[in-house]
């Protein structure tokens, strides 16, 4: 388990993360940002093992991936 | 371990301007010097080049002048005293980091011994062309630098000490505006001892006064008139911004009018709010003159030969020589063109560029004649006395 | 539903937080390698204060200066790397990184590039190849392929283009290789390659840029798209030796080109200081 932190001051909705997850944990969506930039859902948190590659293709430093033992603390 | 005084030996020499300049270089505390070979420079890279790595300084032949001119901002950036040597050609090749250095408020110290021109020109003698270039060669504006030119070999080698000084006071690029008569002709040189010299040297202030969190890379930018305003170096903590884009205090790009303002004053106005303590001139036989010969660099050897030949033969003539080219001198030219009713500016270029400063800063006071030559001969002492017996045969004046 | 947000670590850690959200377009590959750069930096303990980011002109010039926290110091167009050279040569024991383009580095630059590699620099270089030139608006680079169409190559390029890895081994650098951005255990291998060695490293990194490049010389503005098309295009440099030239044309060729140790320009300059003492 995962949790999924998403800063939308910095995504800019390129959806690279959504295209790199290998398991279908983010979808796109039609919600604008306050800086008009399409977000990225956590739409299937109970799939993510935390892997982290949505994290490191961010461009834009935007997602942080966090095991949930480190969450808990 | 060498010291400077190991390598700059107090004792009298017999050596060509190019090598003067090379030894009060390493005097002043140099420790690098970037150069792209060049007539008639090469002499001072060479000189560098034995000098600098016995007191671990580094002497680095650039693949061209762009090159050298960033290699040696670099240097600086690092914390070292730089400079670059050229002429007139390799300036024009120079001019983005020259800007760069200007905007930046780097203090290096560029030579340009002058050539004949304009492009390559005759490689081997000498011009006096370069004149505007020093001043306005980087595009853009918005900005002064300070430019000395001295007339004979040992004054070259007390004003590149000089030189050095007035980069790290100001924070500013200082154009060294050698000649090729002076570059290469062999005169007596004394050196003092180092340790005299090195109680005039004045070294960057690298401490900020401030912890590394609240340090500005331009914090001055609201004090334009500044001196002596710290420069901390690439690995002091400082985190510095510096970049060739305008900047806010803190180096970081900006695009109001307000910072293009700020900006641009600070790099106006810290030379010259600051020129009258900055510019440096000699002058004779002013007292009772009724006209004056203006020269600079080896024009100013014939001139006062010419001066001291027509006072000789009973003409009221006086000598002015400038050492400070730039920032330009136009409270002590309207004071010569109150007094005189004629200047005459001898200049080795033929479309007249001191002579044009000299004629704006007259305000119309003066008659101001160009005595042009092109270059490739120093102007003798004859020529400047025949133009000027000339000029006043020709004249209702006379 | 808004999402829960936090601000990355490495953002606070080492950039100037009132500097982000960077100027980077949706998708472009610089971000990426910036991140990459960060985690290199952190996991080698390097001390961001005597880490000088050197930069030019360009996109990739522009992401990293004054949003790294440390010294950025940006030169003009082409010249980070003689910059490099005198801020490495007068204190050798700042770690200099140069982030460069295919513009600044192998056109306006080009000069400066390959007397670097020659003189064996110990800098890193990391060159951004997005194959065109990005920030002015999408013209032709010395690295477009043959036969794209850009701004200035309306009817489609007819220049060869460089391979600047190549460049890099044949003009003398120890360390030379290209990746793609979406390698990052390669790129994280050879920067800290670059980081710990004595000698100049050229990491050449294809970048995607889905807003110029994409757009105009492959008709694919969308990042995930042109991800896709980076990766499907990828060749290793063992495969491209059996390759024809045709072959390779729109092919990013990956792989390292040199590696080897030999002593850097601060190493001569240090046994010219003592052999300048004792002549």
């Amino acid at each position: 388990m995962a949790k999924i932190y998403i800063n939308e001051d910095y995504c800019k909705g390129c959806n690279l993360c959504i295209h790199f997850c290998p398991k279908n944990v983010l979808e796109p969506s039609t919600r604008l940002s306050k800086r008009g930039f399409p977000m990225p859902v956590v739409a299937h948190i109970e799939n993510c093992n935390a892997c982290g590659v949505c994290e490191l293709f961010c461009p834009d430093f935007a997602i942080v991936v966090e095991k949930e033992e480190a969450a808990k603390k | 371990m060498m010291t400077a005084a190991d390598v700059v030996k107090e004792g009298v020499y017999f050596v060509e301007g190019d090598e003067a300049c090379a030894i009060g270089a390493i005097a002043a505390g140099c420790r690098f010097c970037s150069y792209y070979p060049i007539t008639p420079v090469s002499e001072i890279a060479e000189a560098m080049a034995i000098m600098l790595p016995k007191l671990d300084g580094v002497a680095i032949q650039m693949e061209d002048e762009i090159g050298s001119m960033h290699a040696a901002n670099g240097a600086i950036v690092a914390g070292l005293k730089a400079m670059t040597c050229t002429s007139g050609p390799g300036c024009s090749v120079h001019m983005d980091g020259y800007g760069w250095a200007i905007k930046n408020e780097i203090p290096v110290v560029i030579i340009d011994v002058q050539r004949a021109g304009p492009s390559n020109g005759v490689a081997t003698l000498v011009g006096q062309g370069d004149f505007y270039q020093a001043r306005y060669g980087p595009h853009g504006g918005n900005s002064e630098i300070i430019a000395i030119a001295p007339w004979n070999g040992q004054e070259t080698f007390e004003l590149i000490i000089e030189a050095f000084n007035l980069a790290q006071i100001y924070r500013c690029p200082v154009m060294f505006m050698m000649d090729e008569v002076i570059g290469h002709t062999r005169e007596k040189l004394v050196v003092p001892p180092m340790k005299e010299i090195e109680a005039g040297l004045v070294d960057r202030i690298r401490d900020p006064g401030v912890p590394p969190e609240e340090y500005k890379s331009f914090g001055h930018l609201d004090t334009p008139e500044a001196i002596s305003v710290p420069f901390p170096a690439a690995g002091d903590g400082y985190g510095l911004c510096l970049s060739p884009y305008t900047h806010n205090e803190m180096g970081y790009p900006s695009t109001t009018l307000k910072d293009q303002d700020r900006m641009a004053r600070r790099l106006i106005q810290k030379v010259r709010a600051n020129r009258d303590k900055l510019v440096k001139f000699e002058s004779a036989f002013l007292d009772d003159a009724t006209s004056v010969v203006v020269s600079y660099g080896c024009s100013a050897r014939s001139s006062l030969t010419a001066v001291k030949n027509l006072r000789a033969d009973g003409m009221k003539i006086g000598f002015f020589r400038l050492i400070t080219l730039w920032p330009f001198m136009d409270k002590q030219i309207y004071e010569l063109a109150e007094q005189a009713d004629i200047i005459y500016v001898v200049e080795n270029n033929l479309d007249g560029q001191l002579s044009r400063e000299v004629q704006r800063a007259s305000s119309g006071k003066a008659e101001v004649i160009h005595i042009g030559k092109a270059g490739v001969e120093m102007h003798t002492p004859y020529e400047v006395m025949d133009a000027i017996k000339q000029h006043l045969s020709g004249s209702s004046k006379g | 539903m808004v999402t829960e947000t936090k601000i990355h670590p490495l953002v606070e850690e080492y950039f100037r937080i009132d500097r982000m959200p960077h100027l980077a377009c949706p998708g472009c590959g610089i971000g990426m390698v910036m991140k990459y750069t960060l985690m290199a930096i952190d996991e080698l303990g390097i001390d961001p204060q005597k880490f000088t980011w050197v930069t030019g002109v360009g996109c990739s010039s522009r992401l990293p200066y004054a949003v790294w926290k440390g010294d950025c110091i940006d030169a003009t167009h082409g010249r980070p790397l003689a910059m490099a050279t005198g801020i490495k040569l007068a204190r050798p024991e700042l770690t200099v990184m140069v982030y460069t383009g295919d513009g600044d580095c192998l056109s306006i630059g080009g000069n400066h590039f390959i007397h670097a590699c020659r003189r064996n620099v110990p800098i890193t270089v990391v060159m951004f190849n997005n194959q065109i030139y990005g920030m002015t608006g999408g013209q032709v680079a010395p690295t477009t392929p043959l036969g794209y169409q850009t701004q200035t190559s309306p009817y489609g390029n007819i220049e060869e283009p460089f391979d600047g890895a190549k460049l890099a081994a044949a003009a003398g650098a120890s360390y030379a290789c290209r990746w793609t951005a979406f390698q990052p255990k390669r790129i994280a291998t050879s920067l800290k390659k670059g980081l710990t060695s004595n000698g100049f490293s050229y990491i050449e990194v294809f970048s995607p840029c889905p807003t110029q490049f994409g757009r105009y010389a492959l008709k694919l503005g969308d990042p995930v798209k042109l991800a896709m098309w980076t990766q499907q295009n990828t060749v290793d440099l063992k495969k491209a030796e059996t390759m024809t030239s045709e072959e390779l044309r729109s092919k990013i060729i990956v792989g390292e080109y040199i590696d080897v140790e030999k002593p850097s320009l601060v190493d001569r300059y240090a046994e010219l200081f003592e052999k300048a003492k004792r002549s």
